[in-house]
């Protein structure tokens, strides 16, 4: 009896042990022993390392297999002992002493203990440094697209004198060597940036940039240098690789913690010769504590971690969508899912945008006390808008306020006597929405301007974690920054009283760009919690809201983009600029280009917008800038209509004619067909094509005039 | 087709061996034009990196573009001089072997080389082949000095082979020598600065303490180069930024003018249509063309991050067509910047300009203020040619913008003229006729007595205190004297008038800061004025003064009270007060010809008031010549000591409470 219960057990067991040995039958020689397979779904199967917590994906609609951690070490690979581990983990930490000195841990090269358990369609680990007593949950699952991972603030253990600085989070993620892979990594760098997978790189060190600008809570101020132009700040927490284009490809996208996170990319040559780059995420950083007013201070740890989730999902792409263009539409599908963006149909006129921005009044300091200058009164705007030939025009208002441009706005709207009343505001507001385009108040609710003391309080500022005010600047003028519920309250007051008045909407400055940590004593808040005030606040407003560059967890609630960037920093080890976050945006929300006053260049930018699908974007006054050259606003140095005028009509004309055609539609393909000419194709079948050679040239078919370009509809 | 497409530019995009200008990239650096009132102010960018070509060289010091587009470098590390082609490939290496260091480099039309090698301190000749010509090294002749170092770093070379040699320490200039090597002079030596703190050394200071101090030297050429018109260009740095550019003539004399400039020149270059181009230790690139005029400034230094366009440790600098090459030593590459279509405009504007076709270069700087309507370069330029052209109202315009007082002279006298010419007899005659009138109502009012009444009612307005007190003030002008006894006796005179008199001179002053005419005028523009300074100073003057002055005399045996000081000061001002505004309002009338006139009127008025102050003291305190001399010496040491005291409490309370406050803020950071 026993023993044919026995036999049947086993028989039992065989039979169950079937299905799992004809997975491991057919696992691909490539993935080695140690790695196990957790998860499987239509697309990929996902094999985990247990010991090192490194994974290896492979991608079912091609075989491909991508590796997110170094498994054996070559010839020529310039690892140390201290890199290896780096590269065969799947997270390595840096941990900082009493002394603020930083060292770094991998899970292969330290003393730990793993509790690991399977998870619906993953795993989930607790790793334990025991020499620094510090413990980090991760969290592995497959999901639609790819991987998801995640690290809840509630796995983390910090029960030594040791801190957690830094966590890198699979850095080797799709590391190639040298230039044996043809490919590329991508930088959300400006419009986008791309280095190439080669031997040999100009980069000494890694390119570093953290997602969302620096943080001035951290910070107190940045320095204001004139000589230097800082490079653009990162809006969207991604990054990505290309293996071969057309493919394989992955795009990685934080959906939580992005504020503490910093992108990290290594082109082959810097250090190692491995081309990677990875998603940094920081918990606790040194700082320096000035103790008196000659500099003289201590450098100190912060005093409560940073609290915040990670939740970081690898996008995974083959095919037609493995390259730069599938991974800005994969990141526009992602945010679309998410709510984070949506489809605006376009408005007004059938005819491309202009941003208008007009600079009501600014003061200058004449005698005792400061004369107002007005510079474009409400009468004028009008006479400019009738006599410039354009539709749509995207009308923004700066310096409307009492005093001008260099005075705290109130928290009403009310004009500067010398520009007019609201009435006539109001008519020139009807006048604008019947040519298509909108009437907006230029408002940045986070400043406060050092010079007008007078118009707030102390307590409405945010303050550092030096326990200093924080110092900004912005268009020339010093500012502090308000807290987040100050914020909250202008913004309120301010956009209610713009509705209940006008039918105007507002430009909002620096609410998306800006993102600061805030240490009031008892009202502190992370950046990652301004976020969701930022978000919360933003979302109850009833006007349209132009932003200018907002940060990706805005965009849900911009209405236009302001200021998008031409191109990228221009690093001299990266090797093209691409138009990912144009892609991204395109057919969702109309974005428009920097103003082409300050141009070098006005004939070759506005190629660039062609190719972009941008619309062009002026300063304008009706007064010349002559007058304003004493004020704060003379950064400004050429604005006057009179000179402008026939630029704005060449430019909008020009650009109508090409861009025309392609309203509200997304970008789906965007290549070089040949140097110096690129072709951008639109969902609704058309393409534009872009010469920015001095002489023609024939390109599939059609011949573009040198310095020009062409629109041609859908192609057979 | 889509594939093939993006294959192809996967392709080419590998292909490319220098970093490719991103079309529309953000510069690193931000880009400074002159505007008005001579600062800098934010412009379009006049330059793009264009790319960075790194070469196979160690720490190059140097690099020679000949006109056919040929560039050499001195590739100092590896001691050789390499020819690239126009594609900056290496066409051939000179020198190895036979060069230690070479630091500066000439290439003359024969494509001979000219090295000054700082490895061996000699200047190196190489033919077009790169073999040795010659070779040198310290001159024998005495005079080129006993105890003078021969350390040649860069050279130079002009039509006459003659070889312009900056010799590192040189204080005596360029090392000019021949292609023997025969030492031909000193050129160009730049001028040893004194200031006020060495001179008050050399008074004070013997021999031995002098000789602790480190020489005043002056400071020694950096670079040299020459332009088309083979005149010498040296920077030198170490110097004040604003001389550190110099242009010789012939005779060696400095004939380019003061202007922004940098500390830390390294080079120099200057190229066929005159445009000046410098760089500095800081990564900064400073334009300008031949009189000395900065046209751009632009240029940021690499902190690390590697943006395309950012230097790190520049050595030479070289203008060929329309771009600028920089050499940079810590990078080993050749970073190369284009020309954006704004700065073109402003190149041929001032090219046109240069030659003197103002007329044809107006349209060019036109089109600049369209780009940026702060650029003075540009108004002065428009104006200069409405002048030509007989529009002198538009030159008056544009050289007011220009803030250009000697053509705004020039453009008012013209149309003053036209005035004059067609007014001046009309307006004699109208004098005349007023004469004749005047002299004959006198007549009749001496006979009928038309103006009686008025007269009488005059008299007795007189006699109201405020106004006697002003009628007083006039009889100052003819006996002064006697003035200052009757405010002794008090019969003349009032402390309220005294006040207001101050109040009017304050008046006077700012007012004459905004009314006095352009010419004439030290701010070219209202918003430069600091009233409330003026004020303050003015008032505390005066203060001074009084207290001083009283102070001094009661010490003295000075007879005058407080009341007498006080008043006395306030009536001595009478020069000033009565005619400084008339005079001001007048200036707005003389153009520069007449600025004798203006400033010896506005002498007269300070020394006038000076005599009448020195009056006051020896009337009201009766004191003799002697006694007012030491009396006035002693006030004015007073009021030197007072303003120090001052000076060193505010110091002293300032520390104080930055102290508390320190104190505090440690105690609530670590409490």
């Amino acid at each position: 009896m026993k023993k044919s219960i026995a036999l049947l057990l086993v028989f039992l067991h065989l039979f169950l042990a079937m299905p799992a040995a004809a997975v491991t039958n057919s696992r691909p020689r490539e993935i080695p022993e140690p790695y196990d397979l957790v998860a499987e779904n239509t697309d990929f199967q996902l094999y985990v390392n247990p010991e090192s917590l490194a994974f290896k994906l492979l991608d079912k609609r091609n075989g491909y297999i991508w590796s997110s951690s170094l498994d054996e070490k070559m010839e020529g690979d310039r690892l140390n002992r201290t890199w290896t581990a780096f590269a065969s983990s799947g997270f390595s930490i840096d941990y900082l002493d009493t002394q603020a000195n930083t060292q770094r841990l991998s899970i292969t090269n330290s003393e730990h203990t793993m509790e690991i358990r399977t998870i619906e369609n993953g795993i989930q680990a607790q790793v334990t440094f025991t020499e620094v007593a510090i413990s980090v949950g991760l969290r592995l699952q497959l999901e639609q697209e790819g991987v998801r991972v995640e690290v809840p603030f509630d796995t983390l253990r910090q029960d030594g004198k040791f801190r957690l600085e830094m966590l890198y989070l699979y850095p080797w993620m799709g590391a190639t060597r040298g230039g044996q892979t043809p490919g590329y990594m991508f930088l959300p760098d400006g419009s986008g940036s791309l280095i190439e997978f080669a031997e040999e790189t100009k980069a000494e060190n890694m390119f570093f940039g953290r997602y969302y600008g620096a943080d001035l809570g951290m910070l107190e101020t940045l320095p204001f240098s004139y000589t230097t132009r800082r490079p653009y700040q990162i809006s969207m927490p991604v990054l990505g690789m290309v293996h071969g284009e057309v493919q394989n490809a992955y795009l990685a996208v934080i959906e939580k913690g992005a504020s503490y996170a910093e992108i990290q990319a290594h082109p082959s040559g810097v250090i190692t010769n491995f081309n990677f780059l990875y998603n940094a995420f920081l918990y606790n950083e040194s700082y320096f504590q000035r103790t008196n007013r000659a500099g003289d201070g201590v450098t100190v740890i912060q005093s409560e971690t940073n609290h915040f989730d990670i939740l970081l999902h690898y996008r995974f792409l083959e095919g037609e969508q493995a390259d730069y263009v599938g991974m800005a539409r994969s990141y526009q599908a992602y945010l679309v899912g998410k709510g984070m963006l949506s489809r605006q149909e376009p408005a007004g006129a059938e005819a491309i945008g202009i941003r208008l921005e007009f600079l009501g009044a600014e003061q200058e300091k004449i005698f005792f006390w400061r004369r107002t200058i007005p510079m474009t009164t409400i009468a004028q705007m009008k006479a400019v808008l009738d006599a410039l030939q354009v539709s749509n025009p995207q009308v923004i208002f700066y310096g409307w306020q009492p005093g001008g441009a260099s005075s705290m706005p109130p928290d009403r709207i009310k004009l500067d006597r010398g520009l007019g009343n609201l009435t006539e505001l109001e008519a020139l507001i009807a006048e604008i929405a019947a040519r298509g385009g909108t009437f907006n108040l230029y408002y940045d609710p986070l400043a406060a301007f050092r010079n007008d003391p007078a118009s707030y309080s102390r307590h409405d500022l945010a303050m550092a974690i030096t326990n200093a005010y924080i110092r900004s600047y912005q268009r020339g003028q010093p500012t502090y920054l308000f807290n987040p519920a100050t914020i909250g309250q202008h913004l309120a007051t301010f956009s209610q009283s713009v509705q209940g008045r006008l039918n105007a909407g507002l430009a909002l400055d620096e609410i998306g760009s800006m993102l600061y940590a805030d240490f009031r004593r008892g009202r502190q808040l992370n950046r990652e919690q301004t976020i969701s005030i930022y978000q919360s606040l933003l979302a109850q407003s009833g006007t349209p809201l132009g932003m200018y560059a907002p940060n990706d967890y805005l965009f849900a609630y911009t209405s236009a983009y302001y200021d998008i960037p031409l191109s990228d920093s221009g690093y001299t080890y990266t090797n093209a600029s691409v138009p990912f976050l144009q892609i991204v945006l395109s057919g969702h929300i109309p974005y428009y280009g920097e103003a082409l006053n300050f141009s070098a260049n006005v004939e070759t930018d506005l190629l660039k917008h062609a190719e972009y699908g941008m619309y062009p974007s002026f300063f304008v006054t009706y007064e010349g800038t002559a007058r304003i050259l004493n004020t704060d606003s003379n950064w400004i140095y050429v604005s006057s209509y009179q000179q402008l005028g026939g630029e704005i009509n060449a430019g909008y004309a020009w650009l109508d004619a090409l861009l025309g055609h392609v309203r509200g539609a997304s970008i789906v393909a965007h290549a070089r067909v040949a140097d110096d000419v690129f072709a951008t194709t639109y969902e609704n079948g058309w393409q534009i094509i872009v010469n920015y050679r001095d002489t023609p040239v024939s390109v599939q078919g059609v011949t573009i005039p040198g310095r020009d370009a062409i629109s041609r509809g859908a192609l057979p | 087709m889509k594939r093939l497409v993006r294959t192809l530019s996967l392709l080419a995009l590998l292909i490319s061996l220098a970093p490719a200008q991103k079309i529309g990239a953000r510069t690193p650096y931000t880009t400074w034009a002159l505007g008005p009132g001579w600062y800098f102010f934010l412009t379009q960018d006049a330059y793009t990196p264009l790319t960075e070509i790194d070469l196979s060289i160690s720490g190059p010091e140097d690099f020679f573009f000949t006109p056919d587009g040929t560039l050499y470098v001195a590739d100092t590390g590896n001691g050789r001089i390499l020819r690239l082609g126009r594609d900056y490939a290496v066409q051939a290496s000179y020198g190895e072997g036979v060069l230690d260091s070479p630091t500066g480099l000439y290439i003359d039309q024969d494509g001979t080389m000219y090295i000054a090698d700082a490895g061996s301190d000699t200047i190196v000749i190489l033919d077009r082949l790169g073999n040795l010509v010659s070779r040198f090294g310290r001159p024998s002749e005495l005079l080129f000095g006993v105890d003078n170092e021969f350390l040649p770093r860069k050279i130079a070379v002009d039509a006459r082979r003659n070889l312009y040699i900056v010799s590192e320490g040189s204080t005596n200039g360029l090392v000019v020598m021949n292609t023997d090597g025969h030492f031909i002079g000193y050129f160009g030596a730049n001028p040893a600065n004194m200031s006020l703190k060495m001179i008050l050394q050399r008074m004070f200071l013997n021999e031995e303490q002098l000789a602790q101090f480190i020489k005043n030297e002056a400071a020694s050429p950096s670079n040299v180069t020459i332009d088309f018109e083979a005149m010498i260009f040296s920077v030198t740095a170490g110097t004040t930024p604003e001389n550190s550019i110099r242009r010789y003539t012939v005779a060696g004399r400095n004939v380019f003018p003061m202007t922004a400039g940098s500390g830390s020149f390294r080079d120099v270059h200057v190229s066929e249509n005159g445009l000046v181009t410098a760089v500095d230790a800081d990564g900064e690139i400073f334009e300008y063309d031949l009189l000395g005029m900065p046209l751009f400034l632009f240029g940021a230094k690499d902190q690390g991050d590697q943006r395309l366009g950012a230097l790190r440790n520049p050595t030479a600098v070289e203008r060929y067509q329309n771009r600028i090459y920089v050499l940079d030593k810590d990078k080993n590459a050749i970073v190369i910047y284009q020309s954006t279509h704004f700065a073109d405009l402003v190149h041929d504007g001032v090219r046109l300009y240069m030659k003197g076709y103002y007329l044809e270069a107006r349209p060019y700087f036109e089109e600049v203020l369209r780009y940026n309507g702060s650029f003075i370069m540009a108004y002065k330029a428009i104006a200069d040619a409405y002048f030509k052209a007989g529009d002198y109202q538009n030159a008056l315009v544009n050289y007011r913008y220009a803030e250009d007082r000697h053509g705004y002279s020039e453009a008012y006298w013209e149309l003053r003229n036209a005035v004059l010419q067609r007014d001046l007899a009309g307006g004699i005659l109208a004098l005349a006729g007023l004469f004749v009138i005047q002299g004959l109502w006198k007549r009749f009012d001496r006979r009928h007595g038309w103006t009686n009444p008025l007269k009488t009612w005059f008299v007795g307005l007189s006699r109201r205190k405020w106004v006697d007190d002003l009628l007083f003030l006039f009889s100052f002008i003819k006996h002064p004297t006697d003035g200052y006894y009757y405010i002794k006796k008090k019969q003349r005179g009032s402390l309220g008038f005294a006040l207001l008199i101050y109040l009017w001179v304050v008046i006077v002053r700012v007012s004459s800061l905004y009314l006095t005419g352009f010419i004439f005028n030290r701010y070219a523009n209202f918003s430069q004025i600091r009233a409330e300074n003026e004020i303050a100073y003015i008032l505390l003057f005066l203060f001074l003064w009084n207290v001083a002055n009283y102070l001094v005399s009661t010490i003295s045996d000075g007879e005058g009270r407080v009341r007498d000081v006080v008043i006395g000061t306030a009536y001595s001002l009478f020069p000033y007060a009565l005619f400084a505004l008339p005079l001001v309002l007048l200036s707005n009338l003389l153009s520069m010809n007449e600025k004798l006139l203006f400033t010896f009127s506005f002498n007269v008025i300070w020394a006038w008031t000076g005599l009448m102050f020195f009056l006051m003291v020896k009337e009201i305190h009766n004191y003799s010549f002697g006694e007012t001399v030491r009396n006035v010496f002693m006030t004015i040491f007073t009021i030197a000591i007072m303003l120090l005291t001052g000076y060193i409490l505010y110091v002293l309370f300032f520390q104080l409470f930055d102290f508390i406050g320190a104190l505090f803020r440690e105690v609530q950071l670590r409490g």
